[in-house]
């Protein structure tokens, strides 16, 4: 597999916009045709070796077989992996917002934090964060009827709020609490949520929202039955009923 | 001599009947204003000169020097934020967005600490809206959530609602019910025919709740809802059907408490599901004169009301990340310019804190708290009373504002395009 | 400037595809040009400048579906450059857009479909910022409450008088009516289902409202007919209430030499069907009733597949679309004139009654025998974004083009449609009219439409051979070609050089100003005095568009004295 490895020549104070650093776009080039992909820091135009250094193997090939590592603080710089079919992306720290921003194949592995819109409107793929997660993960675009529609995200630890808005299928997971409203105008995705919530599930017209911590069930909600998953006893709740929905909601304990 | 007529350059009210009285070239008296809009109109504490600050003091300058001063600051930014245009006149705002495209900024206005929300919750749902007379003439219900007028709006409710007559309203009042839904009894509340004390932060599970109620599913609905018995809810349900002309009026209660845009983006729905039953509309009660006016020119303009980041050269929006308080929170802007708006004020202290490390251009007639934290300060002329230009009232209707006397400060429009115009010359020495 | 070489479609001069010289000085044209300037049309297309005579490109409801809609927004995003401003949008563009868009389709006028009078400040505030194109405003009055009293009252010189005021406060065109009666009903809700129906609370009709202002229309001798949007638009089985409405206007005659109506859209009015199950075309019925009838014209409002913003001053048929699609909605009372609504939705090429709407559209053009009767619009952005002109084109001018079509459609588009047996192809000279010619005679605008002396100097140069390209067969070509003009010309300036924008001009804003006797003025301006102390929710000196909002204007002088 061949490796490209990306550091930051310095710490940027100004967001870099780079959706360039994405198998699909770097796998076919030399290093040096990589340096002169373009990125933009605020309003200034430059090329990827003007902010970050480059390494790696240096022979052309396969968005398949490339793995782009990422080494240093890309928090500041978004659109990590944008629109990407196949590969795989490393970043050893933080990321910053949008990345796998449209994303429909491939792997983005995040061993720091993730920012917000992490896996927007993706549609296949997975994407997996050692970390927290920002607000909006797998959400759409403002307007959108649809955010993501496939593919799966993994969060280790929180997530923030308006987690999986307007999910259209795919599967998110959150192994620490979410935020408010996770789930919220959801059409057929799933989303498992291992700690708390606030007010999962509003607007859902399908899919399942499965909280095993505590959440605020909205009135809009019908109690079904009492179910147990993973050795684990939860509520079933059918909604959102407020807009016809038939999703199902799973909550362990109800916050008053 | 008396100006008829004339537009308050206060609230998003715009009342358009003002009289003021004007002996040798200044304002002595003001009728038919509320105090709020009197007392801006008759004038206060002005700043008389341009300042640059120079070693940590503002110290007086020409205007050439500090327009120079903010073109140089502007140009050399990489991620500049053109942030405010709220009491201002549209003509300003045309500007504003051509400036920020020339320098590869981020635009953007007051509605991000206001009804931003709201602007996003329309994007999810759309607005059933009305032009205020349409509720003055024929509103029998008037539902106040989160907005208390007779503080923040005065003549609102004798203009344009609750106490407003019309041509189906002839009582006003008494012909009229108000329900008001706060976190407290306000002034607002005391004058309700049905006043629902609310948890601060469960605005949305309420909303819920109503529109259950309202769709006929209200057995599902528990006995009580975030604190709220449900009894209130269905009574209040009961008088938004039996209306024939309903309105839900949102303030900032809805907008700035948790749930933010998906409490007014379920307002919109219950507004949506009304229509299936009776008629109902719903509006934002806007609170700087011109903060709708705004987001007008930017749609038009750019294609999207505030947010808007033009660093790339084609419009982005994306509020959550390229609004005001997202840039100074993050600390990703490293200048701002502020027209006609008070961040230091409105802004939560976290953001504020982004100004105080760039530097700050402010235009605006008046010394604020946003002052103390400038760098460029260009005084200019009071729009509505001493430049005339339009401006678009809190339904969206566009009026022109009038010059009542004239002003030795440039106007706000003038200011703009003087550093537009520093900011070529810059590029095309480049 | 000298246009050398190209083949000419000049209709309204009866110039039938002709290699002849266009000369054009001081943004006119003229016999000869002293300048040295030339172009070099030789094997291509040169027809009069396009005229769009119905688009929703200005105003409330057309920012408001802007606002309403990010995602469209982010579409067609283009970044600012040296010349231009930056460009966002599809169906609801930026103003900058619209006017580069049309350019670059070789269009050099269009005209604002509907503006209420007291949001007018609005729509030219907008039309200011749309570059390039000649534009105007048809001004609302079907649901106005002066109107409806007048009309109530059967006091025709007020009604004009007032109709000339309106037009001078909103700085308008022409005289809109969209669903008569039934914006006002919806001020509670309600609609009215036929024209016949009584406006709850004004005891009119809106037949009476149809023919009231009609004749103050012809009374006032205005350049433009009245401007038609149909009750029970959007409906099925509405085709009768079509023709209804055309029989009952039968014996108004014109004042001028054009059309005593013109129904707008009509695609969305030809439908037949008890409901939506049994949808149907009655495209040829309204045809052959046109056919019959020289008096009157339409515009076709054809369908384009994807995405659309519907926006309309018919409030009730918006909240009907919204709660049917469970799309977003956005609804807009404006007091004492209109209401408007704003739904966004999508048409789909396999959804049955889109693809019967689609062939509706077609078969109105093509079996109105005479296109002078027809103008080309997709009610742009209701039945889809205007950019989508060359498709419609190449759609009338190849059979075979339909044919290929109608396979990717739903099934009931072929059967519940006439379309399929539609042998009729256009020619250049038909689309001429249809997209030039015609909609300048329509409108009553003399110097446009046309390339006679004295017209504007406004061109569409296309680089097609009408004598070596064969549309029926080669209909890609028509539609590449007509997506990017070669040259436009505007006022005797280029604009548009090989598909790019090469200058952008301010262009002009027509509008109406109708003079009437000064004891019917004195009436309207009682009236009017009476509504703003007690109903208007602003001053009466506040309320007519300033001069300050129109910067080149055109006025156009009409009137009874």
């Amino acid at each position: 597999m061949r490796e490209i490895r990306i550091e930051p020549r310095r710490k940027f104070l100004v967001p870099v916009e780079a959706e360039g650093i994405s198998p699909d776009v770097l796998a076919p080039l030399t290093l040096e045709e990589i340096g002169r992909i373009e990125v933009w820091e605020g309003n200034r135009r430059s090329v990827l070796s003007d902010l970050f250094a480059l390494s790696g193997d240096d022979v052309p090939g396969e968005a398949a077989d490339a793995r782009i590592l990422l080494s240093g603080d890309f928090s500041r710089v978004k659109r990590i992996g944008e629109k990407m079919t196949s590969g795989m992306i490393e970043a050893g720290g933080d990321v910053g917002m949008h990345a796998g921003n449209g994303m429909a194949g491939g792997e983005i592995e995040i061993a720091g934090r993730a920012g917000d819109w992490l896996g927007r409107e993706m549609r296949g793929g997975k994407i997996n964060v050692s970390g927290d997660a920002g607000d909006y993960v797998g959400a759409g675009y403002r307007g959108e009827s649809c955010g993501m529609r496939g593919g799966e995200i993994r969060i280790e630890g929180s997530a923030g709020d308006y987690l999986g808005e307007h999910l259209c299928g795919g599967k998110i997971t959150v192994l620490g609490d979410a935020g408010d409203f996770p789930g919220i105008a959801n059409r057929g995705g799933v989303i498992v949520i291992g700690g708390n919530a606030h007010l999962p599930g509003a607007e859902m017209a399908s899919g399942a929202i499965t909280v095993f911590g505590r959440a605020r069930v909205l009135p809009s909600y019908q109690y079904q039955e009492t179910v147990e998953i993973d050795g684990q006893s939860l509520k079933k709740f059918l909604g959102d009923l407020v807009d016809g929905g038939k999703g199902e909601l799973y909550v362990a304990s109800m916050e008053a | 001599m008396i100006a008829e007529d004339v537009l308050c350059p206060f609230c998003g009210c715009l009342c358009d009947d003002i009289k003021v009285e004007v002996e040798e070239g200044k304002i002595v008296g003001v009728k038919r204003a509320c105090r709020l809009g009197s007392s801006k109109i008759l004038g206060h504490e002005r700043t008389t000169a341009p300042m640059i600050r120079v070693d940590g003091e503002l110290l007086e300058t020409t205007y050439e020097e500090a327009y120079d001063q903010a073109a140089q600051i502007l140009k050399e930014a990489k991620r500049p934020l053109l942030y405010g245009w709220c009491s201002t006149v549209c003509e300003t705002a045309k500007l504003g967005i051509l400036l920020a495209e020339e320098v590869g900024g981020v635009v953007d206005s007051t509605a991000t600490v206001c009804h931003g929300p709201s602007i996003i919750g329309i994007e999810e749902k759309g607005m059933a809206g009305a032009t205020l007379g349409q509720i003055k003439n024929r509103a029998d219900l008037i539902v106040f959530w989160g907005a208390n007028p007779a503080e923040a709006h005065p003549r609102h409710t004798v203009r344009y609602s609750s106490n407003a007559r019309g041509m189906f309203t002839p009582d006003g009042r008494g012909g009229r019910k108000v329900i008001v839904v706060d976190v407290r009894e306000t002034r607002t509340a005391k004058n309700a025919d049905k006043f629902i004390l609310i948890k601060p932060g469960t605005d949305y599970e309420v909303l819920s709740a109503l529109r259950m109620i309202v769709q006929g599913k209200g057995e599902i609905v528990p006995e009580t809802v975030a604190g709220v018995a449900k009894s209130d809810l269905e009574e209040a349900a009961a008088m938004m059907l039996a209306a024939k002309f309903g309105v839900v009026l949102i303030g900032l209660g809805l907008t700035h408490s948790r749930g933010r845009y998906k409490n007014v983006d379920n307002a919109l729905s219950l507004v949506a599901d009304l229509n299936g039953f009776t008629k109902f509309v719903v509006m934002a009660m806007r609170g700087h004169y011109n903060v709708a006016g705004f987001g007008q020119v930017c749609a038009w303009s750019t294609g999207f009301p505030m947010a808007v980041d033009l660093s790339r050269g084609a419009p982005y929006f994306n509020p959550g990340e390229t609004a005001a308080c997202d840039l100074l929170a993050k600390r990703e802007a490293d200048a701002m310019m502020v027209v006609a708006a008070d961040p230091a004020s409105n802004f939560p202290r976290a953001t504020v804190g982004g100004m105080v490390e760039i530097p700050v251009i402010q235009i605006d007639p008046f010394p604020n708290p946003t002052t103390l934290l400038a760098d460029v300060v260009i005084p200019t002329a009071v729009c509505g009373i001493e430049a005339e230009g339009t401006a678009y009232r809190m339904d969206g209707l566009s009026l022109r504002m009038k010059k009542v006397v004239d002003s030795p400060y440039p106007t706000d429009e003038e200011a703009v395009r003087e550093i537009l115009d520093r900011v070529r010359r810059l590029s095309d020495d480049n | 400037m000298i246009i050398e070489g190209g083949i000419v479609y000049d209709p309204r001069n009866g110039i039938l595809g002709e290699e002849m010289e266009i000369s054009i000085e001081d943004g006119r044209v003229v016999e000869e040009s002293r300048d040295g300037d030339k172009i070099d049309a030789r094997g291509m297309l040169v027809m009069p400048g396009g005229l769009d005579a119905h688009a929703h490109i200005a105003g409330a409801k057309v920012n408001t579906g802007r606002i309403m809609r990010p995602e469209d927004g982010r579409r067609g995003t283009e970044a600012r450059t040296k010349l231009l401003r930056p460009q966002t949008g599809y169906t609801v563009p930026n103003c900058y857009a619209i006017g580069y868009r049309y350019a670059r389709l070789g269009y050099t006028t269009a005209f604002e479909a509907a503006t209420p009078i007291l949001e007018a400040r609005n729509t030219h505030e907008e039309l200011e910022e749309i570059p390039i194109v000649d534009k105007g405003a048809l001004t609302l009055f079907g649901n106005n409450w002066e109107v409806l009293e007048c009309v109530r009252d059967g006091d025709l010189g007020k009604l004009a008088a007032f109709v000339a005021w309106g037009l001078r406060a909103s700085r308008g065109y022409g005289v809109k009516v969209v669903n008569p009666g039934g914006g006002e009903a919806w001020g509670f809700g309600g609609n009215v289902k036929g024209i016949d129906d009584p406006v709850p609370n004004f005891d009119v009709t809106p037949r009476q409202i149809i023919r009231g202002l009609m004749r103050a229309n012809e009374a006032l001798g205005l350049p433009h007919s009245v401007h038609l949007h149909t009750n029970n638009l959007g409906k099925p089985g509405n085709y009768e209430t079509t023709l209804e409405t055309l029989r009952a206007v039968e014996d108004i005659a014109a004042s001028r030499d054009r059309q005593v109506l013109h129904v707008t859209h009509m695609q969305f009015s030809a439908y037949g069907g008890t409901g939506w199950r049994d949808f149907e075309s009655k495209a040829p019925e309204i045809a052959d009733y046109f056919n019959r009838h020289q008096q009157f014209t339409m515009d076709m409002g054809q369908l384009i597949f994807g995405s659309a913003t519907t926006m309309t001053a018919d409030a009730p048929l918006e909240y009907g679309n919204a709660r049917l699609l469970k799309a977003k909605w956005s609804n807009h009372d404006i007091e004492l004139e209109e209401s408007s609504g704003v739904v966004p939705l999508v048409y789909g090429r396999k959804m049955p009654i889109n693809a019967i709407q689609w062939a509706i559209g077609l078969e109105l053009a093509l079996l109105t025998e005479d296109p002078w009767q027809m103008i080309m619009t997709t009610d742009h952005p209701n039945g889809g974004p205007f950019v989508n002109y060359p498709e419609v084109v190449a759609l009338l001018m190849s059979r075979p083009k339909r044919e290929e079509e109608l396979k990717t459609l739903h099934e009931l588009a072929s059967k519940r449609s006439s379309l399929p047996s539609i042998e009729r192809e256009m020619g250049w000279n038909d689309i001429a009219i249809v997209t030039r010619a015609g909609p300048a005679k329509i409108l009553g605008l003399e110097e446009k439409g046309h390339l006679g002396m004295g017209a504007d100097g406004d061109v569409s140069i296309y680089d097609i051979d009408p004598e070596k390209v064969d549309p029926s067969k080669d209909h890609e070509k028509v539609k590449a070609a007509l997506s990017r003009a070669k040259y436009t010309i505007k006022g005797g300036e280029v604009v548009v050089r090989n598909g790019e924008l090469v200058a952008v001009p301010q262009g002009r804003t027509y509008w109406v100003e109708a003079s009437v006797p000064e004891d019917e003025a004195a009436k309207v301006r009682a009236d009017l005095v009476d509504k703003f102390a007690k109903y208007y929710s602003i001053q009466i000196s506040n309320y007519m568009v300033q001069d300050a909002y129109v910067t080149s204007p055109r006025i156009v002088r009409a009137g009874v004295i």
